[in-house]
C-alpha cells in the first residue's frame, strides 16, 4: 500500500523538476539559436566555392536523460500505442542543443559556413530510464581572411 | 552564386501540443480500467474452470504427489482429536456425499491454518494451543472445512493461474519499470477482492456449523478478537487497507460476526466447552 | 513542397539555402501488435504490424518536415535523409532532415 506513496511521491518530484529543467532549456535554446543563425549549417555536400577556404570537421552531442514522470508516461504509452509525447520534446531539444554546439566550435575556429551536417541519435544507459545521445557533424568552412558573418532573420 | 542563410523555423512543430498532466491522467486511468477489468475476467472464470475439476481429481493429484503435511503420526491425540470435532461439525456444514477431509497436525509455532487442494487441511500447535475453549477451536476446524466445501483451493488455484499469466503478459509489455511494477500491484490488489469474498463465505459457513453444534457464536467471537490481539498492537490498519489484505481486517469480521449473530437469532456469548485435558497438555507440550 | 535526397536538381538551380529543416516522429506499439510479433517469433516472415507502425511514423515525420520548410518559405528540401533509432522498450523514432531550398527554373 505504501509502495504506491512512493511512486506517486516519485511522479511528482520528476514532473516538477523535468517540467522546469525542460522550460528553461528551451528558452536558452531559442535564444542561442537566434545568435547562432548567423553561421549557416547546411546538409549539402557540395560546398561553397566562392572563395578557397580550408576544412575542418566539427561535431556537437550532448546527452539529455528522461525524468520518472516522462519513464512512467512512455511505458504507459506501450499499452495503447501511438505517439510517445513525453520523448518528442527530449529528442528535439537533444537535436537542437547538439547543432548548437556544433555551430560554438565552428564559431570558435572563426568558421563561416559548416556544410554536410549530419545527425547521430542513440539511445544511451543500459537500463530503465533512457538517455538519449544525439551528436551533429559536419565540415567547417574556414576562410583565411575572417568572414563577415551576415544579419540575422530572427 | 547560392546565397546561404539560416531562417529560424516555426517552434513547436516537433513535439505535439498538449498539457503532460492531461495525457498522463487519460492513460493512468485507462490502464488501471483494463488491468481491473482483465484481472476480475480471469479470476471470474478461472475460478470456474477450477471448480469444474471434480473434487475425485484434487484427491487423486494430491494423493500421488504425496505430500508431507505436518510430523504428527496418524495416532496423535491432538490429531485424533480434530477429526472427532470435524466429525461433528459435518453435518452443520453440510458436507457433501463423496467429500471427505483429511486432517494434518504439526507441532511448529507457526500461528496459522490452512486448507489445501484434495480436502487437506493443516493445523499448527501455535495457533491451536492459544485457542482457550473447545468452541473457538471449532470455528477454525470449521472454517478450514469450510474452504474445503466451497472448492475455495481449486478455485484460487485456477483464478490465480490465470490472472497471473495476463498480467505477466501486460505488464511485460508496459516498457518501463516503474509503470508495469504500477500496473502489476493493480492487478494484484483487484486479485484480492476474490480471496476475502472467499473468507467472507468462509466465515458465515462456519459460524453456522458451530452454532448448530454449540448454540452460540462464542468461538467466533472469540477467534477473531484473539487473532486481532496476536497481530503487533503498534499496527492500526487504515481505513485504505482493507483493500489490500487477503484477508477481511479483523473488525470487519468481528462486526460481521454480530451481525450474523443478530441474523440466525443465536446468542453471541454462551457458556464455553473446554478443551479436554489431555489435548490440552499435548499442545502445551513443547517438543 | 518537393522533397528530393538529392543535392542538385536536373531542371531547377537553387537560388538560396534557408537552413536545415528536420521532422521526427516516435512511436510505440500496442500490446495486441507485440502478440502478434511474439507468433512471428516462432514462424518467421514479415512483422506487418511494426511495418505498419513505421510507415506511420514516416509520413508523420515527412510532414513535420515539409511544415517546417513551408514556415521558411521554401520551395524544396533538399539532401534529405532518413534515421531511426529505438528510444525505449517498443519505442521507435523516425527523424528525417534535409537543406530548404528557394528554387528557379534554369
Amino acid at each position: 500500500m505504501y509502495q504506491i506513496y512512493g511512486v506517486v511521491a516519485l511522479l511528482v518530484i520528476g514532473y516538477g523538476f523535468g517540467q522546469l529543467a525542460e522550460r528553461r532549456h528551451l528558452k536558452s535554446l531559442i535564444a542561442r539559436e537566434r545568435e547562432a543563425n548567423a553561421l549557416p549549417a547546411i546538409a549539402s555536400r557540395f560546398p561553397a566555392t566562392d572563395r578557397a577556404y580550408r576544412q575542418q570537421l566539427v561535431g556537437g552531442s550532448v546527452v539529455i536523460a528522461s525524468d520518472y514522470f516522462k519513464t512512467f508516461v512512455s511505458g504507459l504509452i506501450n499499452l495503447f500505442g501511438g505517439r510517445v509525447t513525453p520523448f518528442e520534446s527530449l529528442i528535439d531539444r537533444a537535436r537542437r542543443e547538439a547543432l548548437l554546439r556544433m555551430k560554438a566550435e565552428a564559431q570558435e575556429l572563426g568558421a563561416g559556413y559548416v556544410f554536410n551536417v549530419k545527425y547521430e541519435t542513440s539511445r544511451i544507459g543500459a537500463g530503465r530510464v533512457p538517455a538519449m545521445e544525439v551528436l551533429a557533424y559536419g565540415t567547417a568552412l574556414i576562410a583565411d581572411e575572417p568572414v563577415a558573418l551576415r544579419a540575422t532573420n530572427a | 552564386m547560392v546565397d546561404y542563410e539560416n531562417r529560424q523555423p516555426a517552434e513547436g512543430i516537433n513535439v505535439t501540443a498538449g498539457h503532460p498532466l492531461r495525457r498522463f491522467a487519460i492513460l493512468s486511468a485507462s490502464a488501471a480500467l483494463l488491468v481491473v477489468l482483465l484481472v476480475l475476467a480471469t479470476q471470474f472464470a478461472g475460478a470456474l474452470l477450477g471448480r469444474f475439476v471434480p473434487f475425485s481429481a484434487e484427491q487423486r493429484v494430491m494423493r500421488s504427489l504425496d505430500i508431507e503435511f505436518g510430523d504428527a503420526p496418524v495416532d496423535d491425540p491432538v490429531r485424533h482429536y480434530l477429526n472427532e470435532l470435524a466429525e461433528r461439525l459435518a453435518p452443520g456444514l453440510d458436507l457433501p456425499a463423496g467429500m471427505e477431509v483429511t486432517i494434518h497436525y504439526d507441532s511448529g509455532d507457526t500461528f496459522n491454518a490452512f486448507a489445501t487442494l484434495g480436502g487437506n487441511l493443516l493445523f499448527y500447535r501455535g495457533l491451536l494451543e492459544r485457542m482457550p475453549n473447545e468452541n473457538a477451536l471449532a470455528m477454525v476446524v470449521a472454517h478450514e472445512m469450510a474452504h474445503v466445501i466451497h472448492r475455495d483451493p481449486a478455485a484460487g488455484l485456477g483464478g490465480g493461474v490465470a490472472s497471473a499469466l495476463v498480467l505477466a503478459a501486460l505488464t511485460g509489455n508496459a516498457g518501463t519499470a516503474g509503470a508495469s511494477d504500477a500496473l502489476s500491484r493493480a492487478g494484484l490488489l483487484t486479485g484480492m477482492q476474490f480471496t476475502r469474498r472467499m473468507e467472507r463465505r468462509a466465515d458465515r459457513a462456519a459460524s453456522g456449523a458451530v452454532a448448530a453444534l454449540y448454540g452460540h457464536l462464542n468461538g467466533a467471537a472469540t477467534l477473531f478478537e484473539l487473532i486481532q490481539a496476536e497481530r503487533a498492537p503498534s499496527r492500526r490498519p487504515g481505513w485504505l487497507e482493507r483493500f489490500s489484505t487477503t484477508h477481511p481486517l479483523d473488525a470487519d469480521r468481528i462486526e460481521a460476526i454480530t451481525a450474523l449473530a443478530e441474523e440466525m437469532g443465536v446468542p453471541l456469548h454462551g457458556a464455553a466447552t473446554p478443551i479436554p485435558p489431555q489435548v490440552s497438555a499435548a499442545l502445551s507440550r513443547t517438543p | 513542397m518537393l522533397l528530393s535526397n538529392l543535392e542538385v536538381l536536373p531542371e531547377q538551380t537553387i537560388v538560396r539555402h534557408l537552413g536545415l529543416v528536420q521532422g521526427s516522429s516516435v512511436r510505440s506499439k500496442h500490446v495486441g501488435r507485440d502478440l502478434g510479433a511474439m507468433f512471428k517469433n516462432l514462424v518467421g516472415g514479415e512483422l506487418k504490424g511494426y511495418t505498419e507502425l513505421l510507415q506511420d511514423s514516416r509520413e508523420e515525420a515527412t510532414g513535420r518536415l515539409v511544415e517546417q520548410a513551408r514556415s521558411l518559405g521554401a520551395d524544396a528540401v533538399l539532401n534529405v535523409r532518413y534515421s531511426t533509432s529505438s528510444i525505449a522498450a517498443g519505442a521507435a523514432e523516425i527523424f528525417v532532415y534535409g537543406t530548404a531550398v528557394t528554387l528557379a527554373p534554369r
